[in-house]
């Protein structure tokens, strides 16, 4: 299905991705963890596809259980002794617990990241630094135009020479190392001669002129203000959450979970909607358009 | 009121002695249509670089330059970015960002226009340009004559008084060369821009121009409207001339007192006048879409049969069912439109791609089986479409000596094949420059030395004509005919109708992946009606079979 | 672009601001850092250490409203870093990136290397997948180049084979990999130990000695000729204007 959220403007995006990454990597509370990381997966899926179950599946299950495995072999801290190894260092209940939350957390932060991948595409994120770094979100801007532009032309030069009997695909690894190097120092060549017209373009264009402007084609509208103020208002709640302590917990030497209050179910609510909130806005727009639909 | 006014202007490189520009004298009037033509260094597009200081390369200059009444110097950045809009070469040089809308900003953000006149601006050139169906997509999707026409929609989006133009469909196929041109046409007619641009390809844009400029040597030899130009060129007996458009050589072939023409049709209203009260010289019989079996006791240097390719599995076919030889010795022209799979038949002879049904031998042997040595050395050469694609070095004789780096000659019989092939390639004069120094002319002839030095009995060619001028195309003719007497099989894939009718000794036209007719060159144009050359598309109505222009202009003199 | 804006007042701009970074800033943040974030700070503290040290970068290259052809030169030889990974496309582990910012250190200058290891770093991601370790692949590649620059400038690295190759092996190795497996830890460990560090430089051992490997063999066949090169363009289209060498 196509995503909603994506349509936002990327300020919206970008806020939501930086929080949600942010709090992922910092609240080592059992509920908010699981919240988190339950919304990403179901994220991914929607944004990814079957591509985000068998990444999921293929890599970052067992990468959470190698992680949730690593730390007790390391952190001997913890009070409740489970068994001792052969060289004699404590394996503790403590550990084991704070191994699978590390781990989960790692793993959440890798699965927001393939979300961000999707969502916050290279355009997005230089219209976001257009305005503070316009100079360098215009290097970006040309390194992404470059990339694909010599891989092809790499391409090229390497049937070029192919053609006149050097080939890359053959030959021992030193002489392959050899023929690529050749071609990227022709790839060099051509690139750096040919980029001299590229600044003799934005030259004629005016590049350099004072008092450059960056235009896109992206409007802050209505509904990015009121996706922004509940997500600025979920954010406050959740800070605040923090701030008194609720969004963590204590591993050593003994677990301690902080006391349920009905102020930490306000901020599991508001994580909960906050992770969630692409995956709302998405079957919210379903259910209207299919509204809509049925009345045409 | 005049745009510009060149007033004795000479202009020398550093470290040079001959003037690049000598003594340069020139008006040019609000709207008009000026085109400047002169061969490969002759200093036209230094000329035109001096009509942007901002673009002018370092050298000294006298004389003096105004803009819209005012000194060159004393235009200020801003005028100069938004007024004079330049267009370059090369279509992929000229992008900067990656986005197509953002490319059709970036002039104006460096004007510092506000989001909704960029907003406006931008639509308005993607409409006028055609270009809304394709805005948001990113460059690196777009075909070379979108690059291009993106360039042209980015610049005038900026509203400039005058375009500037230096060979702007070089790199273009034919087909996006006249889109292109046709647009230039529409924006000096629909908005009144002033339009000076350097061409090669004289044929289409001469009969759009007000003026026609000729420059060699760096003065102007000759100016005024196209037939002036035409007349007193051929007067000069200037080599230029075999760059006006066919039916101006014909004229001037013939004897006559008509009017000059300069379009297809007019030619023909020329020919049909002059023919008046004369009987046209008989012609020979060609049946329309003859496939005569071009008949040669040769064996095959190159044969596919019932070929079939496709990039991906589930892909499109690219090639389909193809089947042809050409025999040892052959010079043999694969013509057709962009996307038709002739440059893919060039990678199936050379082994880079295989099809995955049918055979393609090189001489008896599958090339995706030989190993890279069996056959590319002694066997199979080929010149790449972009020369620069070969150059490794930084001096032309550094890279000839490195093309045989790998081989187990001696010292003098390698100095003795290099200063064979030099000569041959007359780059005698080339040897100690940068390869990126040279024209592209130049740069093709050291491309072709270094394929030659593998001495290749079957040379490839992809569209080795493309920006090149009339004259280093002539070369270029010299060059493979000299080859291919020596026994060398030529194999050509070319846009260069023109070039191939006059050159080429088998012509096969390539069609939806595989070949449609195949004939000797002059029966091939004779047999066809649009994919032709100008001379034939000119008398075809009379002579079936008069395909070059020699061929016509002897038809005349013919005629009594 | 030439290597002297850096040692005029560009360099003491930068050393200024760098000098409120590491004395006001920084230990700000380690001490909130470990009065507020607990469990986490390891990775939170490190991470904002790595994006103050290249905000001045950021700051004093935008301030100087650098000209086209700068931005140009970066660009192309950011771009060359990213794409010249598939030249190479047959040998796995063979990356140009940090050869091709050592020698845009050497020949353009500090700031030049920095912003050309940033950049490649960067953009490399977006065709490969941000994720926690973006800011630490910038960080090394960016630090490397302005190491180079820097030592360039001061003599002590010269444009000979054996000290490029050798510059280059030692800071893939050390640099990079020090610092790259440095910051993977402290991704996901939450507890610092040194146990853990060390256990994650034992594993990136082959890994880096690869790397380290493939880029001196870089430098040792693609330094020269890429120098000239750029010496040519530097020349040849005024990019350093004539005498200002």
């Amino acid at each position: 299905m196509q995503d909603r959220f994506s349509s936002f403007h990327p300020i919206v995006n970008f806020t939501y991705f930086a929080a949600v990454l942010l709090f992922g990597m910092l609240f080592m509370h059992p509920i908010l963890q699981a919240v988190s990381l339950a919304s990403a997966l179901v994220y991914s899926i929607m944004l990814n596809g079957k591509k985000a179950v068998t990444f999921n599946l293929l890599y970052m299950l067992p990468l959470l259980l190698i992680t949730a495995v690593l730390n007790p072999v390391f952190n001997h801290a913890g009070v409740t002794i489970l068994f001792y190894l052969h060289n004699g260092n404590p394996i503790t209940l403590e550990s084991i617990v704070y191994g699978v939350s590390a781990a989960c957390m790692f793993v959440t932060v890798i699965i927001w990241f393939s979300c961000y991948n999707a969502v916050m595409t290279s355009d997005k994120f230089i219209y976001l630094f257009g305005k503070i770094m316009p100079a360098l979100s215009l290097i970006f801007s040309m390194v992404l135009r470059f990339v694909p532009r010599y891989i092809a032309q790499l391409k090229v030069i390497s049937n070029a020479q192919k053609c006149i009997g050097r080939d890359v695909s053959q030959g021992t690894i030193l002489v392959r190392a050899r023929n690529g190097m050749t071609i990227l120092s022709i790839m060099t060549t051509w690139a750096l001669e040919n980029a001299i017209e590229t600044a003799d373009s934005m030259k004629s264009r005016g590049y350099g002129l004072p008092g450059r402007t960056s235009f896109s084609l992206i409007r802050f509208d209505t509904r990015d203000k009121t996706i922004f103020l509940i997500m600025l208002g979920l954010i406050a709640i959740i800070v605040t959450g923090a701030a008194l302590g609720e969004n963590t917990m204590r591993f050593f030497p003994s677990m301690k979970v902080p006391d349920r209050s009905p102020l930490s179910f306000i901020v599991y609510l508001a994580y909960l909607g906050l992770c969630l909130l692409p995956v709302i806005i998405n079957a919210v727009e379903e259910i209207k358009w299919k509204r809509i639909a049925s009345r045409m | 009121m005049e745009t510009y006014r060149i007033e004795n202007v000479s202009f020398t490189f550093p470290e040079k002695e001959k003037k690049a520009l000598a003594d340069i004298n020139l008006t040019i009037k609000s709207g008009e249509f000026i085109t400047i033509c002169g061969k490969s260094g002759c200093g036209k597009s230094t000329l035109l670089r001096q009509l942007k200081a901002i673009l002018t390369p370092h050298g000294k200059r006298s004389g003096h330059i105004y803009f819209s009444g005012q000194l060159m110097e004393e235009v200020d950045q801003r005028t100069q970015a938004s007024e004079i809009g330049f267009v370059l070469q090369n279509p992929d040089n000229q992008i900067v960002t990656d986005k197509v809308w953002h490319e059709l900003a970036f002039g104006l953000e460096s004007l510092g226009c506000d989001t909704a006149t960029i907003r406006l601006r931008v639509a308005e050139m993607a409409s006028f340009f055609g270009i809304h169906t394709w805005f948001r997509k990113n460059v690196s999707e777009l075909s070379g004559g979108q690059k291009q026409l993106l360039n042209l929609a980015s610049i005038m989006a900026m509203h400039p008084s005058v375009l500037i133009l230096d060979e702007p469909t070089s790199q273009l196929d034919p087909i996006a060369a006249s889109d292109f041109l046709e647009t230039v046409k529409k924006i000096n007619r629909e908005l009144g821009t002033t339009i000076i641009m350097t061409e090669h390809r004289l044929e289409e844009i001469v009969p759009i121009t007000d003026r026609l400029i000729v420059m060699d040597e760096g003065e102007i030899i000759a100016e005024g409207t196209p037939e002036q130009v035409g007349t007193a060129l051929g007067r000069m007996k200037h080599p230029m001339f075999l760059s006006m458009p066919t039916p101006m050589q014909i004229y001037a072939g013939v004897s006559n007192s008509l009017p000059c023409p300069v379009t297809v049709k007019e030619g023909r209203q020329w020919l049909n006048t002059y023919l008046s009260g004369k009987t046209a010289a008989s012609m020979e019989e060609v049946s329309e879409g003859s496939t005569a079996v071009v008949s040669s006791a040769a064996a095959a240097a190159i044969s596919f049969k019932d070929v079939w390719f496709k990039h991906e599995k589930n892909g499109a076919d690219i090639i389909k069912d193809l089947t042809f030889k050409v025999k040892e010795g052959q010079f043999y022209c694969l013509v057709g439109g962009n996307g038709t799979g002739k440059t893919t038949t060039l990678s199936l002879m050379s082994g880079i791609v295989q099809p995955y049904r049918g055979k393609v031998l090189i001489g008896g042997k599958n090339p995706a089986k030989m190993n890279v040595q069996e056959l590319f050395i002694n066997h199979v050469g080929i010149l790449p479409q972009n020369p620069q694609t070969l150059f490794v070095k930084k001096t032309v004789r550094l890279d000839l000596e490195e093309m045989l780096s790998q081989s187990t000659m001696s010292k003098e019989d390698k100095a003795r094949k290099i200063a064979d092939i030099v000569a041959f390639a007359e780059l005698a004069h080339l040897l100690d420059m940068h390869p990126y120094d040279l024209s592209g002319g130049e740069q093709q002839r050291a491309a072709l030395a270094k394929v030659l030095l593998l001495e290749p009995r079957i040379l490839l060619l992809d569209e080795p004509t493309k920006g090149l001028d009339g004259f280093f195309k002539e070369k270029l003719a010299q060059f493979l005919q000299k080859l291919n007497a020596n026994g060398v099989t030529i194999v050509m894939v070319s846009h260069d109708v023109e070039f191939c009718a006059k050159y080429g000794e088998i012509c096969s036209m390539f069609f939806d992946g595989s070949i449609i007719t195949t004939n000797t060159a002059s029966k091939f144009f004779a047999g066809n009606s649009f994919y032709t050359t100008a001379a034939n598309r000119m008398a075809r109505h009379i002579w079936r079979d008069g395909v070059t222009i020699e061929d016509v202009i002897e038809r005349c003199q013919r005629s009594l | 672009m030439s290597e002297k804006p850096l040692a005029g007042s560009r360099l003491s701009r930068r050393t200024w601001l760098a000098a409120v970074l590491i004395l006001v800033v920084i230990p700000l943040t380690i001490i909130l850092g470990i009065v507020v974030l607990d469990d986490r700070k390891y990775y939170f503290i490190s991470l904002l250490i790595v994006l103050y040290t290249m905000i001045p970068f950021a700051l004093v290259f935008e301030k100087r409203k650098p000209q086209a052809r700068e931005l140009i030169v970066i660009a192309v030889l950011a771009a060359i870093a990213v794409a010249g990974r598939s030249a190479f496309f047959m040998l796995p582990q063979f990356k140009p990136v940090v050869a091709i910012v050592i020698i845009a250190g050497v020949s353009f200058g500090a700031e030049a290397g920095f912003l050309v290891g940033a950049t490649a770093g960067f953009v490399s991601n977006f065709f490969f997948g941000q994720g926690p370790w973006t800011p630490w692949q910038m960080f090394c590649f960016g630090i490397i180049g302005f190491l180079a620059g820097i030592l360039f400038q001061k003599g002590l690295l010269k444009k000979t084979k054996l000290s490029l190759c050798l510059f280059g092996g030692l800071a893939t190795f050390f640099v990079y990999g020090g610092i790259i497996n440095f910051g993977s830890v402290s991704i996901f460990s939450s507890q610092f130990s040194w146990q853990v560090l060390l256990a994650s430089y034992v594993s990136g051992f082959w890994f880096d000695i690869v790397h380290a490997a493939a880029t001196v063999l870089f430098l040792f066949i693609l330094a020269r000729p890429m120098l000239e090169k750029l010496d040519r363009i530097k020349t040849k289209y005024g990019l350093i204007e004539p005498g200002d060498k």
